[in-house]
């Protein structure tokens, strides 16, 4: 594990993450083989895969929260892992299916990361009240967040990630069950983000999506990136989706069966 | 259906065991435990059939107090069985009524359920010597357990479903503090005057007392038959029918309630904003997460129900002293328990945080604030509770040498919540689900319950050795004021290097702690 000053070999200087060769086995099997990944600053970073990818097991080690069994992560040079609170000050974190402290309302939930991540009270308290307006929970800011819908959820994690203005956001699955009008929300969020000069890493398996929001994408496929590149590069002249299942290797074969379905 | 159950119920359990050595410890120690209680209680009931029908007749308050310990102890201690939680089979057409008889069956498949099914039937040989009690005794037995394991699940369910709103968590733990004293008042009331001499011994008062309660009627049965009391035999056999059929039927009952409507927080939870806790412990991490803590006490069913069964044990020990009367240890032992036993329920806090515990180490928070934050609840919660139950006592009169005693209780609240801060820091220990029944057992919390109880009495005792022995000696001198300024520091210190070396172990550890809570709740 190279814990040294030294960019990983193909980096651009100055990524705003990259990830080294990282490697990570779950019960002596190993699902990350050696991956490596670097954004430019200000991208909005698509990373797509199917089920069983690697995705959520990369973006846990690149954020600090899934110890790597080797290789290195950094955001905007601070690593992860050498360095945690430099590099985790830099990034907002939004995992997938990880619940949050559940009996805090919205508002408390908000404030509380604020005053984990030191911000004095009364700026964590306006921003508070501003993200709750945008995100459409102000109404409901005063219920605690085990009577949140999924889709609530999803909103007031991206809350918790955006509350201290990070540089680096990193979300898992952002999208998953938000309703079509909050999603447009969460795009307009994002893209003003990149716009301010932030940038965004985030997971997700609708390419539709990936296509109409992102400027980079990598193909995640069995714990190795598959294909990396501007939108652009990678799709050529298919869309996503059908460039995506040629990588993976897909096809309909299989789903033969199930008669019994017909009714 | 029965069969299925029960089968899914081992299954579960077999699956569980192979991935959890604390659960196979568990099983492991409670098997030894059950034998062990085997090995001492079958064959002093079996004897007692060579005895007098006086003595023979000790069996019905015997059972009665069992019966009403599965209820409270199922409430305050080892929690109920949640393998095949109701709510799970809510998505399935299956109607209460035919889920009933199998959750019953699986209920007896784990070692407490086997083990009294065993002590009620050594219980029937207890009445060999008289055949007319036989039928009464195997009728008893079998209705006496139904009734013990019915009243356990009823109870269970039915205040698992009040205390979702902070209103019905109130009333909760009114119901659970009272239940919990039961068994104490019900052998205060049946015990009167008793001596344990087999050659004198006339059980036969309390066992008619204890046979007129609800959990006495099944186990009056044979000693009615034996002595020919044909009319209360039949009144009692007739009361314990109804018991169990009526507990049944609640049964039956919430568990319909529960397929259509699991087990949900009060709906809509509306929560104002509280401005008295910011202002006194200011900003920050660690002021944050104290914030958190202490108000989880009032908020998190989980939470009142542990309260509870803390502060139980000191209350009954000072009443204890209160009733012996005139200055004496107990009531001032109480305390230093209360004060230990509050100490240590720092020792699960990160097991009751789960998995929600990555905003913490995402937000990068050092791990000396997330102790210091903890200890500060803990603090808050306790402190002043142990020692207005001190004051209580001193004001009583039960205290002999109040300064040095006072020592004690201090030394030992801070040693023990030091303790805990640090072992925390290593064994997040386990904890009910987030929102899930508060008084679900905690599967493998008994080894490492165990283990950790060892660590923590031990290590607790241990550091307040050299500030009791003083204490003791200085007892009736003026130095006794500077043993306490001693103890104080003493103290301190120790929560101190335990915020520090538990933070530190945090900051190493952090991944691999999240993996371990990632399985800490139940």
């Amino acid at each position: 594990m190279t814990l040294g000053g030294t960019p990983a070999p193909g980096a651009e200087p100055g990524a705003a993450f990259e990830c080294d060769r990282l490697v990570k086995s779950f019960h002596g099997r190993e699902v990350v083989h050696g991956l490596s990944l670097s954004v430019p600053r200000g991208s909005m970073f698509g990373l797509v895969g199917p089920n069983g990818a690697g995705k959520t097991t990369t973006l846990s080690m690149a954020t600090g929260l899934l110890r790597p069994d080797a290789g290195t992560a950094r955001i905007l040079g601070a690593d992860v892992w050498a360095d945690p609170s430099a590099a985790k000050a830099l990034m907002g974190v939004a995992p997938d299916g990880m619940r949050l402290f559940e009996q805090l309302s919205g508002r408390e939930l908000l404030e509380y990361v604020g005053a984990l991540r030191r911000m004095p009270r009364a700026t964590a308290a306006q921003r508070t009240a501003e993200l709750l307006d945008v995100l459409g929970l102000a109404g409901d800011s005063d219920v605690v967040v085990a009577d949140y819908s999924a889709g609530m959820v999803k909103k007031i994690a991206l809350a918790t990630a955006l509350i201290h203005a990070p540089r680096v956001l990193v979300l898992d699955e952002p999208f998953e069950a938000v309703d079509p009008v909050s999603g447009q929300t969460i795009r307009t969020i994002l893209r003003r983000f990149v716009e301010g000069g932030g940038t965004v890493i985030m997971s997700s398996h609708v390419m539709e999506l990936v296509e109409g929001l992102c400027d980079r994408v990598a193909v995640i496929v069995d714990g190795r990136v598959r294909a990396a590149g501007t939108l652009e590069e990678l799709r050529g002249d298919k869309t996503l989706h059908e460039r995506f299942l040629e990588l993976v290797g897909a096809s309909d074969a299989g789903v033969g069966g199930l008669t019994w379905l017909d009714s | 259906m029965v069969g299925l159950l029960v089968r899914l119920r081992f299954d579960l359990w077999r699956h569980g065991l192979r991935h959890s050595p604390p659960r196979i410890a568990s099983v492991v120690i409670g098997g030894v435990a059950a034998l062990i209680g085997w090995a001492v209680l079958v064959p002093t009931l079996v004897l007692m059939s060579t005895q007098p029908l006086r003595v023979t007749a000790a069996t019905v308050p015997l059972f009665a107090t069992l019966t009403l310990l599965w209820a409270v102890l199922s409430l305050v201690a080892a929690g109920v069985d949640q393998t095949l939680d109701p709510a799970r089979f809510a998505v399935l057409p299956v109607p209460a009524r035919q889920l009933v008889p199998g959750q019953f069956a699986a209920a007896f498949v784990g070692i407490p359920g086997i083990f009294t099914l065993g002590l009620a039937l050594a219980q029937v040989a207890s009445w060999a010597t008289h055949p007319v009690a036989l039928p009464g005794a195997l009728l008893g037995a079998v209705l006496g357990v139904a009734t013990a394991v019915l009243l356990s699940r009823v109870l269970t369910t039915a205040l698992a479903r009040v205390m979702t709103s902070r209103r019905g968590r109130e009333i909760g733990a009114i119901v659970v503090s009272l239940i919990t004293l039961a068994p104490m008042g019900f052998n205060l009331l049946i015990g009167r005057g008793a001596h344990l001499d087999v050659r004198t011994l006339d059980a036969e008062p309390m066992a008619v007392l204890a046979g007129w309660t609800p959990v006495g009627w099944a186990w009056a049965l044979p000693d009615d038959l034996a002595r020919g009391r044909w009319a209360a035999a039949g009144i009692h056999a007739a009361l314990a029918l109804l018991l169990v059929a009526g507990l049944w039927w609640a049964w039956v009952r919430l568990l319909a309630r529960v397929l259509t409507s699991p087990l949900v927080t009060g709906g809509g939870q509306r929560i104002g904003p509280g401005r008295l806790l910011p202002r006194l412990l200011g900003d920050g991490p660690a002021a944050a997460i104290a914030i958190r803590r202490i108000r989880a006490w009032r908020r998190d069913s989980r939470l009142v129900s542990i309260g509870l069964r803390t502060v139980i044990l000191p209350v009954v020990l000072i009443a204890q002293g209160l009733l012996a009367g005139g200055a004496n240890p107990l009531a001032p032992m109480g305390a230093v328990i209360l004060a230990v036993f509050s100490g240590l329920t720092l020792m699960n806090d990160l097991a009751f945080d789960g998995p929600p515990w990555w905003v913490h180490l995402a937000t990068g928070v050092p791990g000396r604030d997330d102790r210091l934050g903890r200890v500060i609840a803990t603090g808050v919660v306790f402190g002043p509770l142990t020692l207005l139950t001190y004051a209580v006592s001193v004001g009583l009169g039960l205290v002999a040498h109040p300064v040095a005693w006072l020592t004690v209780v201090v030394s030992a609240l801070l040693c023990s919540m030091g303790t805990a801060a640090f072992v925390g820091s290593y064994l997040p220990g386990t904890a009910p689900r987030t929102g899930g029944n508060p008084f679900a057992a905690q599967s493998g919390a008994a080894a490492q319950g165990c283990v950790t109880a060892l660590v923590s009495f031990v290590v607790p005792a241990a550091l307040l050795v050299p500030i009791a022995v003083p204490a003791v000696l200085t007892a009736s001198s003026p130095l006794r004021w500077l043993v306490l300024g001693i103890g104080l520091v003493w103290g301190l210190s120790v929560l101190g290097a335990a915020v520090v070396l538990g933070g530190r172990r945090l900051d190493a550890q952090g991944p691999e702690m999240l993996g371990l809570l990632a399985r800490a709740q139940m």
